[in-house]
């Protein structure tokens, strides 16, 4: 029946696209929009907002809309700068409180089996800006995937070079959890980053 | 291949993410060998699949077998090489070892023998630093064991015996004499080499050094590349950034 109404059966597949959405979700989705026009003309609206507005910091690489974004222009401290894997990273950094400095986003990390190699990503912007001289700390924070120790490892290799500061984010036990249910892999890296009190 | 979920033994040669909170993971294990299965909830589930699908982790799983994806109930890491993920040449040689692994065993076949060779490797490396040398090892171990084994006491092509003059590697990655064929001169010393490789279980105990290495290099290249079908995204990335 659905292949009658071309334009919704198009707004179905559209759907089908996002992520964890299936055919039934797609189809609520598009028959809940069509009961209320306005929340449909919102929807569009704003979809056509962000991909008008939104692009990439040309100093960070962080989503925004200005250019510097507000971090980057903002009165923050210039002279650290935290490595992250993507946005979504950021953003978690971010709802920390805990990150003063500025930002770079890598748009990815390493993988040799997916064939992305450091070219594909943004180093040589990172190493630019930490060649410019006003930075003094690069806190690596990429993913404690085998991707993102890659990554931090190749980063380390070509920021031992310049005369900055380098630290990776410390991994260990979770905060609220015990140790009985702890990996014995985590046990050990928590093990080995232990500090002194 | 179907029925109850059933304990198994492997070594993760890929993993990616699907929908949401899903992976598809690809893993060679000692009874089935090679499988792919559908890990539901793997990004979720600290508690059925903790950290233990990532490449090249040793990992217990549950496994309902099935034609085609199979399903993996959950997952323990035995061993997650701490040593090699501090080290990115070792990383990178690592994931080589495992896309070669994907590439060229077939699906549903068990091969305990390639298993152990698998596992050593990463042991191996686990511990000791990240050589060409080795990798030249897995290399020509690998290929004997799955049944492309080049013919190193004779050409490929008239069956004649090498001499002190070496041979030629054929653009298929075989050995053939230099009246059978025409490219790159392999000397007798890293035939030999191979030969010893075959003939020695343990890693560390064969070195391709040089000139040897170089030439064993070039066979074993376009021997893989031959039986695999395709050059490897990851020995790409280990000659570009020359790990």
């Amino acid at each position: 029946m659905l292949t009658n109404i071309s334009s919704l059966s198009r707004l179905v597949s559209e759907f089908k696209k996002l992520p964890g959405v299936g055919e039934r979700t797609a189809l609520r989705m598009a028959f809940h929009l069509l009961k209320s026009p306005s929340n449909l003309t919102m929807l569009s609206e704003a979809l056509l907002e962000v991909r008008d507005r939104t692009h990439s910091c040309s100093v960070c690489f962080a989503l925004t809309e200005d250019d510097p974004c507000s971090i980057c222009s903002g009165n923050r401290d210039h002279k650290a700068i935290c490595v992250v894997e993507n946005p979504q990273d950021m953003m978690a950094m971010e709802r920390s409180n805990a990150w003063h400095g500025v930002y770079h986003v890598l748009e990815g990390s390493l993988s040799p089996l997916a064939g992305t190699g450091p070219e594909d990503i943004r180093i040589d912007e990172l190493l630019k800006r930490v060649s410019s001289g006003n930075v003094e700390e690069v806190v690596i924070a990429t993913n404690f995937t085998v991707e993102g120790e890659a990554t931090a490892l190749f980063l380390t290799k070509l920021l031992r070079q310049h005369k900055v500061r380098i630290s990776r984010l410390a991994h260990g036990i979770p905060l609220g959890s015990d140790i009985e249910f702890v990996d014995a892999a985590t046990v050990q890296w928590a093990l080995q980053g232990r500090n002194e009190i | 291949m179907r029925g109850n979920p059933e304990k198994v033994r492997g070594i993760v040669l890929s993993a990616f993410d699907y929908g949401e909170s899903d992976r598809i993971v690809s893993l060679f294990t000692i009874e089935h060998g090679r499988v792919k299965a559908f890990a539901r909830g793997a990004r979720k589930s600290r508690r059925r699949f903790g950290h233990a699908l990532e490449v090249f982790s040793r990992i217990e799983a549950e496994l309902r077998l099935k034609v085609g994806l199979c399903n993996l109930q959950e997952a323990m890491a035995d061993k997650t090489f701490i040593g090699i993920r501090s080290d990115l040449a070792k990383i990178c040689n690592a994931m080589y070892a495992c896309e070669a692994a994907e590439c060229m065993t077939p699906e549903g076949h068990p091969l305990p023998r390639f298993y152990r060779l698998l596992s050593s490797y990463l042991d191996h490396l686990d511990s000791e630093a990240a050589t060409e040398s080795d990798r030249r090892f897995f290399e020509v171990n690998m290929l004997n064991i799955l049944g492309y084994r080049p013919r190193l006491d004779g050409c490929a092509c008239c069956g004649a015996k090498f001499g002190a003059s070496g041979a030629v590697v054929s653009a298929r990655g075989e050995l053939v004499c230099k009246g059978c064929g025409e490219g790159r001169s392999i000397d007798a010393g890293a035939i030999s080499l191979l030969s010893e490789s075959l003939a020695k279980g343990r890693f560390g105990v064969v070195r391709f050094a040089g000139e040897e290495l170089m030439q064993a290099g070039v066979l074993l290249d376009s021997a893989i590349a031959e039986h695999a079908g395709k050059r490897l995204k990851s020995l790409e990335f280990i000659r570009q950034n020359r790990f």
